[in-house]
């Protein structure tokens, strides 16, 4: 934080003693506030700032999908805070937009915070303008000002105000400089101490003319409306959701929230009169409405921006534009990507090796000593197994197995994004999406699904086109998660190295390893290119990508959430998925009929199907057990074949080598089938769970789990069958 | 024994399969006469008939659903029955219950062309078959909702009227191509699609409802028009089948060129997003501040050549080609814009 930044932006900084951040303590309150802005303006750093919460922010477009909300308290009043989706635009009637634009129209904040790019004015302004249009209760949050002054862009806040009409507040919410004022002046607008008197646009004359006309229709049907011109617009605009309360009456509560029931039947009444009204007045503007309206929006945005913001000479893009031209030239482009990403793979796998051991000895000390604890108390064999070699066994082996890559890879990950340079892969990539009917930024997602497939799947939140979103959401599970490398490195060691001279053992291992993610891309491609050209086909899509300015990541406040808020997530889901599935394990081993346990019985029925596909039955069994988690696979393949009675590992891969092939007849091939069905089968619990939760339909959400089964299935079949036919086994 | 069974399985698949009285071929034809999709068609087609003055007969409806006689003539019976259409001496007419349907079917078949054109990426000449499949298994709330998301638009991409919610047929004023003024900006309003020789010969000229043109020729066996982008030569009775009225004057401007063709480095102002270009498209151009008037600044291509990155309104925008070419612009600077040429705001 500078000196200078301080005296220049930050009149009031004292005022932050009096501010109490109170996360998400939302139960109580005095006001309530909406937070919008652009996407990418540092809203949830403000957020973030002004509760206390440690929400991430992405430099992306389209993170805060869901509100997010929060607290705090400022002069002894308490405040809550909403954090919305961030949209350039309420008028394109997405679902982030609508989102936002439903809040601030039917909750009716006691004020909203507009955060805008003091680097991007002229755009950001376009957003200010619809919102005052909806509502004059607005303060301005002029954020980002030190990268403007380090771009050598001034702007001048009082006439900004004075040109909008409201309070413009200057800040640098990462550096925490401002906000002070910033809460002052929203707690002086809520206690009504400043009257604002919002700049409304005009627009064309035959869109006046269209207002004039139907403004005072909607004033003589609802007269306590406080927006009548703003709903006008929009039913001009044929905005569904604004038909739809004037059709159901709803409209009333806009005008007096305490409109009784019979009151809201009453004003339905007015609907089919306004409506034809508004039919007629859209026929004669031929379906130009809103180009003109935006038109106007971005006419009056200039003006004002010529107004307040000065530019001082040509530096503004200089090491940027070098630093793009050589992260997305033609020669460089890709390999620096290629490197890159191996880098983060490389550090991930070597890292996770030693933490996995730490975390293992450890954890399995707790389960021994746990154990002798009960026998010594004399707890049943029974309860003792169950509890700590199934239970808790299934719960240590996730979390040492699953935890340290993630904790590894993700922080990367973020701060590869926080720096901005995960959007230009999207641009160096999206060439070959476009083939297949997809996004670039899917390029960003089959990265994710590389650390997780649920944040891989979660992460396609960034698509902003339908289509190709569903895309990269039914395709995630190509990419083998962090669940899934243990075994493919274990079998490329296994039965690839092993045939290779001592010297390429490590070489043919890692090729392998590529190999195996090669044909999780290549499929990802085909079956992408395929659901592009058939069944979603009829779905909307659309393609921009906006690449934001570099920007110094926060490298400590993205290890604190990415640590914290990850971690969290995965020991949840350890508990929640992994616990269960050990104690049903330990069941399977330990459950005896006619002499043989469960496990034998069931693998012996699933043996004939897993033959078909040059497996056995014991994989299958291990397959389904491990749909919670599938780090488990292996340990209940070995823990099937000896007969122990729980999860087992050995010592050296010589001896499970010997137990594999000696013990159970593996070939190559069964190794080759076996990778490529960890690859391709079904996702893991958790993600078809995400799934569901991000499409919020059980018919992709079945889609997305038997896609890849069928796939897995057919694949090996034909493999298998073609391989025996060909008399090689 | 064994041939003994075998005829028996032959005859029994014949009983089940034979076409026209096998079994399933009936149980279908049944299934087929009871659903939708026939009743549905079969409205459109009378419609159609009405409107073009020759009305519909049974062997025209079976031709047009292509389906022997026979259905078609059951399919008849059963629709009458229903009060949804009327045998008369000339033909087949319908009934304002049946008239009602029909406009509503229609309404369905042209916002979901609509809806596919602009929102979505199927290419052109799949779009009629698709809403052709799709127009039969939506929801009235549905429609509503589909024709509420574009904003109650008015026509279809061929420029046909899309009838409201009420049924009413929005008037399409305009005028022939064939004797619009020379010289005087037109906009397109409508192309027939019958007959299909001469709609063939429109498409293949790249003329379309939205485009505007004018015409700079006539003679009784040729017609000369200008475009933005070339010059179009058609027989007048193909100029015909082209519905034009006088282009408002926001559209009528000339276009230039289109963004896709700069190269990085090269400044130029927006002089509109082409017409065709609506839905989704359209919108996010809207949001990001492409409007006419606007500095665009190519800055770099991807190291495919596609998408490539542009500057708008101070943010890096990357646009693949055929999004770049909506973009109508005219250059700054005479081409040299490579050096300075900097305007300070």
């Amino acid at each position: 934080m500078t000196g200078s930044g301080e005296s220049k932006y930050c009149e009031s900084c004292a005022l932050r003693d009096s501010l109490v951040r109170m996360g998400i303590r939302v139960d109580s309150f005095d006001y309530v506030l909406a937070l919008m802005g652009n996407p990418n303006t540092g809203k949830s750093t403000v957020f973030n700032a002004l509760t206390g919460l440690r929400q991430h922010t992405g430099n992306w477009t389209g993170k805060t999908v869901a509100r997010m909300e929060g607290a705090f308290e400022f002069d002894g009043r308490r405040y809550k805070i909403v954090d919305l989706p961030g949209t350039y635009s309420l008028l394109s009637a997405s679902v982030d937009e609508e989102v936002a634009r439903d809040f601030v129209l039917f909750t009716r904040p006691d004020a909203v915070i507009v955060v805008v790019d003091a680097t991007v004015l002229e755009r950001n302004l376009n957003l200010v303008l619809q919102v005052l249009e909806i509502t004059d209760r607005v303060v301005v949050c002029l954020n980002l000002m030190d990268e403007a002054e380090r771009k050598g862009i001034r702007v001048d806040h009082r006439a900004l105000s004075r040109e909008l009409g409201v309070p413009v507040v200057p800040t640098a919410a990462r550096q925490g400089v401002g906000l002070g004022l910033l809460v002052q002046t929203v707690a002086e607008l809520v206690q009504g101490r400043i009257r604002t008197a919002p700049r409304r646009v005009k627009v064309d004359e035959q869109v006046e003319q269209a207002l004039t006309e139907l403004v005072p229709v909607l004033q003589q049907a609802y007269p306590d409306l406080p927006n009548a011109r703003w709903v006008a617009m929009r039913l001009l605009d044929g905005d569904y959701n604004v038909r739809q309360s004037l059709e159901s009456g709803e409209l009333l509560r806009l005008a007096r929230p305490d409109a009784t029931d019979a009151e809201i039947q009453q004003a339905r009444e007015h609907a089919p009169h306004i409506l034809a009204h508004t039919a007629t007045l859209q026929r004669k503007l031929e379906g130009t409405f809103r180009d003109r309206v935006v038109e106007s929006l971005y006419a009056e945005a200039e003006a004002i921006a010529r107004k307040v913001v000065h530019r001082e000479g040509e530096r503004r893009w200089d090491w940027e534009q070098k630093l793009d031209s050589l992260l997305t030239s033609r020669l460089w482009g890709l390999p620096l990507m290629a490197l890159l990403l191996m880098l983060v793979l490389w550090v991930t796998i070597q890292g996770a090796n030693y933490i996995s051991e730490f975390l293992a000895t450890g954890l399995f000390w707790v389960e021994e000593q746990g154990s002798r604890l009960f026998t010594g108390l004399g707890a049943p064999g029974w309860l003792t197994g169950f509890l700590w070699h199934g239970v808790y066994r299934g719960l240590a082996w996730v979390v040492s197995v699953m935890l340290p890559p993630m904790a590894i890879f993700f922080p990367i990950f973020t701060i590869l994004e926080d720096m901005g340079y995960l959007p230009r892969v999207a641009f160096n990539m999206d060439r070959f999406f476009k083939k297949a009917g997809a996004h670039g930024k899917q390029a960003l997602t089959m990265a994710m699904g590389l650390g997780c497939n649920a944040a891989g799947v979660v992460a396609t939140r960034i698509i902003n086109s339908p289509r190709e979103r569903l895309i990269a959401i039914l395709t995630n599970n190509f990419m083998p998660c962090n669940g899934r490398w243990p075994l493919l490195i274990t079998m490329s060691m296994l039965f690839v190295a092993a045939a290779f001279p001592p010297v390429f053992a490590a070489a043919a291992a890692a090729g392998t390893l590529l190999a195996v993610m090669l044909i999780g891309i290549a499929v990802t491609f085909i079956v992408s290119a395929v659901l592009s050209r058939t069944i979603l086909k009829g779905e909307a899509s659309s393609f921009t990508l906006e690449l934001p300015p570099y920007r110094k990541p926060n490298v400590l406040a993205v290890l604190y959430t990415s640590l914290i808020d990850r971690t969290m997530l995965v020991l949840w889901r350890a508990v929640v998925m992994a616990a269960p599935a050990g104690g049903v394990i330990w069941l399977l081993a330990n459950i005896h009929l006619g002499g043989q346990s469960l496990s034998h019985w069931i693998s012996g029925w699933l043996d004939p199907l897993g033959r078909a596909i040059g497996l056995d039955g014991v994989v299958l069994l291990a397959y389904i057990i491990a749909i919670p988690a599938n780090e488990i696979v292996v340990p209940t393949i070995i823990m099937t074949y000896m007969g122990t009675g729980m999860m087992t590992e050995l010592e050296s891969l010589n001896d499970l080598r010997r137990l594999l092939v000696e013990g159970h007849g593996w070939t190559t091939l069964t190794a080759i089938n076996l990778m490529l069905f960890s690859l391709l089968h079904n996702p893991c619990s958790t993600t078809i769970l995400t799934v569901w939760r991000e499409t919020k339909s059980t018919k992709w959400t079945w889609v997305a789990t038997l896609l890849p089964l069928g796939i897995a299935f057919s694949l090996l079949f034909v493999l298998n069958t073609l391989v025996r036919w060909l008399g090689y086994r | 024994m064994f041939e003994g069974g075998l005829w028996v399985l032959l005859l029994f698949a014949l009983l089940l399969l034979a076409p026209q009285w096998g079994l399933v071929p009936r149980w279908r034809q049944q299934r087929w006469l009871r659903s939708r999709d026939a009743i549905e068609d079969a409205l459109m087609h009378i419609h159609q008939r009405e409107h073009s003055g020759q009305l519909a007969s049974v062997e025209s409806l079976a031709g047009a659903l292509n389906v022997p006689a026979r259905l078609a003539l059951a399919l008849v019976q059963r629709m009458e029955g229903q009060g949804l259409l009327r045998t008369s001496a000339g033909g087949l007419t319908l009934t304002p219950e049946g008239h009602r349907l029909a406009i509503q079917v229609v309404r369905a078949h042209r916002l979901f062309e609509r809806y596919l054109a602009y929102e979505t990426s199927v290419p052109p000449q799949e779009v009629h078959e698709l809403a052709h499949r799709l127009e039969h298994s939506v929801t009235p709330q549905q429609i509503e909702q589909l024709d509420a998301y574009m904003g109650h638009p008015l026509a279809d991409p061929h420029g046909d009227p899309i009838p409201s919610a009420t049924g009413e047929m929005p008037e399409m004023e305009g005028q022939s191509l064939v004797d619009f003024p020379i010289g005087k900006p037109a906009q397109i309003v409508h192309v027939e699609d019958e007959p299909p020789q001469v709609y063939a010969q429109i498409v293949a000229e790249g003329l379309r409802p939205g485009m505007v043109v004018t015409v700079v020729e006539r003679s009784p066996t040729r017609m000369v028009l200008e475009s933005d982008t070339e010059e179009h030569v058609l027989a007048p009775v193909v100029a015909a089948n082209i519905t034009v009225r006088e282009a408002m004057p926001r559209v009528a401007a000339p276009s230039g060129e289109r963004l896709g063709s700069l190269e990085p480095g090269e400044k130029a102002t927006v002089v509109r997003v082409d017409d065709a270009c609506q839905g989704l498209t359209r919108r996010r151009f809207l949001d990001l501040g492409i409007t006419p008037g606007v500095e665009i600044e190519v800055v770099m291509r991807s190291p495919f050549g596609d998408p490539v990155a542009y500057r708008v309104r101070d943010s890096l925008i990357a646009l693949r080609r055929e999004q770049a070419d909506w973009i109508w612009v005219r250059r700054n600077g005479g081409g040299q814009a490579m050096h300075g040429e900097v305007k300070s705001a």
